[in-house]
């Protein structure tokens, strides 16, 4: 059999894997090993890609070759940001900060009509059957959904005194609402519990075609 | 203290060791893996509705796949990734890779690009290209509305967009014709925000399980024609689109894994009740 550099790394990774799920039985230096190699090699990769996709292409690449001078002022803004370490210069960094703040909630404030006004729109839902919609639909789908909705929201309302009638009336409705919270959150964990599986799922699968696999295919055809 | 043998029995059962759980789970997956026991399936409306959107995109405008994943996430957003390249390809369209993420992920969806192509004889730089990892997030999807040659400037080997023969009439988001964000993380907000609720173009994703009940809202409001939801959306692309792989196969398997870890919460909890009782 010819040697193959992909070989290589197929052992590497069939070899950490095995390594990394070793922690399920009990702590153990090979897991730990892994453990630092991988912490290592995300390290040096973001050092190596910072400057590579971000920094060269960005800002040394105008400089030089494109001869944007301009952008020399670029990293002078940014080590402001160290002057949070000096008491009598702290008001440098607070510069840096205030323009990187103002800029994110500038963007976040345009971005929250088209992120919430739809689903303020789509929360108004018929209440009565229509030609087109069932009343099954309607009592299944619509009736649930403002219910849970109004019963959820109720429950983060906390501007009426519990020992009042309404606060009473609230208190009761978002006692449901927690109850449907409680249902949601569920639904989430068992979201999670799959997603964990899948990739357990994805790693064994790894194991077996492109690792076992790769021998087994070699081997049968030695026998044949 | 003294215990009846029925207490005792059911308590052990509530405290099995962890390593005998891992595994029970790893024997079911090997098993189902080796000797796939087939479960029926049939696509939820969300894996529907992006099979729609694809099939719906008009084959002259350009659909993004905002491939933000990588190696952590592949299980899951790498078949996805995979079933919609072959949906978008089969129905003879065009799309370009972005990733706004993850670096590390631009080759891994750059690969099955690749491999997806050589099935439909789909030639880079005519039927599809990567524009590779763009910095910038919110500040790169806000130049994509606007002007999409100067916002990418060049693919992930570095041509320049002027020279990618598919990218000559793609100006604007108006050049778009579906968005598909595919990630483990919070992006498909900042598509939302910043391109869909701005151009109006129709927006699609695909994400890991975990993230799902987070975003039945947007579906629900129309702002996302469809969703993904892991492996299992994956899964069901492939079953729409008639061609059954890894991501079926991952379902199979996730179905037995499912039922034992059931099996197991039932048995946990009987433990506990009758262990109870027995202290009682």
């Amino acid at each position: 059999m010819a040697f193959n550099p992909h070989i290589v790394v197929i052992w590497a990774t069939a070899l950490a894997t095995l390594g990394v799920y070793s922690v399920l039985y009990r702590e153990n230096p090979v897991s730990r090993l892994c453990e630092h190699i991988f912490v290592g090699l995300s390290l040096g990769y973001l050092l190596a890609i910072t400057w590579t996709e971000n920094l060269l292409p960005k800002w040394w690449s105008p400089i030089v070759t494109d001869g944007q001078w301009y952008w020399i002022f670029a990293p002078v803004v940014g080590f402001l940001f160290y002057f949070i370490y000096s008491r009598r210069l702290s008001w440098l960094a607070r510069l840096a900060m205030g323009l990187f703040i103002g800029t994110a909630a500038g963007q976040s404030f345009r971005g929250l009509y088209p992120l919430l006004w739809p689903q303020v729109t789509s929360s108004f839902k018929p209440l009565r059957a229509t030609p087109s919609v069932a009343w099954p639909n309607v009592i299944l789908h619509n009736w649930l959904f403002v219910i849970v909705l109004l019963t959820v929201l109720s429950y983060f309302f906390f501007s009426v005194r519990p020992e009042t009638k309404p606060g009473r009336v609230l208190s009761r409705s978002g006692s449901l609402g927690r109850w449907f919270l409680m249902i949601a959150f569920g639904a989430m964990f068992g979201n999670t519990v799959m997603a964990r599986l899948s990739l357990f799922i994805g790693r064994v699968q790894f194991l077996l075609h492109d690792w076992i696999g790769h021998y087994w295919h070699w081997l049968a055809q030695k026998m044949m | 203290m003294s215990e009846t043998p029925s207490t005792g029995f059911w308590q052990r059962l509530e405290q099995i060791p962890r390593a005998y759980i891992y595994l029970l789970l790893a024997v079911v997956v090997i098993w189902q893996l080796v000797f796939p026991i087939r479960f029926e399936m049939s696509p939820s409306p969300s894996s529907k509705g992006v099979y729609d959107a694809i099939r719906a995109a008009p084959a002259d405008k350009l659909i993004i796949l905002s491939a933000d994943w990588d190696a952590s996430t592949e299980a899951e957003t790498g078949p996805q990734t995979t079933a919609i390249m072959r949906a978008i390809l089969s129905g003879k369209k065009k799309f370009a890779i972005l990733n706004l993420v993850s670096p590390a992920g631009v080759k891994l969806a750059d690969a099955r690009a690749v491999a997806v192509a050589k099935e439909y004889n789909a030639t880079r730089g005519l039927d599809w290209c990567n524009w590779g990892y763009k910095v910038g997030t919110s500040n790169v999807i806000i130049g994509l509305t606007k002007n999409i040659p100067g916002t990418v400037k060049s693919d992930s080997a570095g041509t320049p967009v002027g020279k990618i023969p598919m990218m000559a009439q793609v100006h604007d988001a108006r050049d778009i014709g579906l968005v598909i964000e595919i990630s483990g993380s919070a992006m498909t907000e900042y598509w939302i925000q910043f391109f869909q609720g701005v151009s109006g173009t129709p927006l699609a994703n695909a994400i890991t399980a975990v993230m799902a009940p987070g975003y039945y809202s947007y579906l629900d409001s129309k702002q996302l024609q469809g969703m993904l939801v892991g492996a299992k959306g994956a899964a069901e692309l492939e079953n729409l689109e008639g061609r059954p792989d890894r991501a079926m196969r991952i379902m199979d398997v996730q179905s037995w894994a499912h039922l034992l870890i059931l099996l197991l919460v039932v048995v946990g909890n009987l433990g506990y009740l009758l262990s109870r009782r027995g202290n009682r």
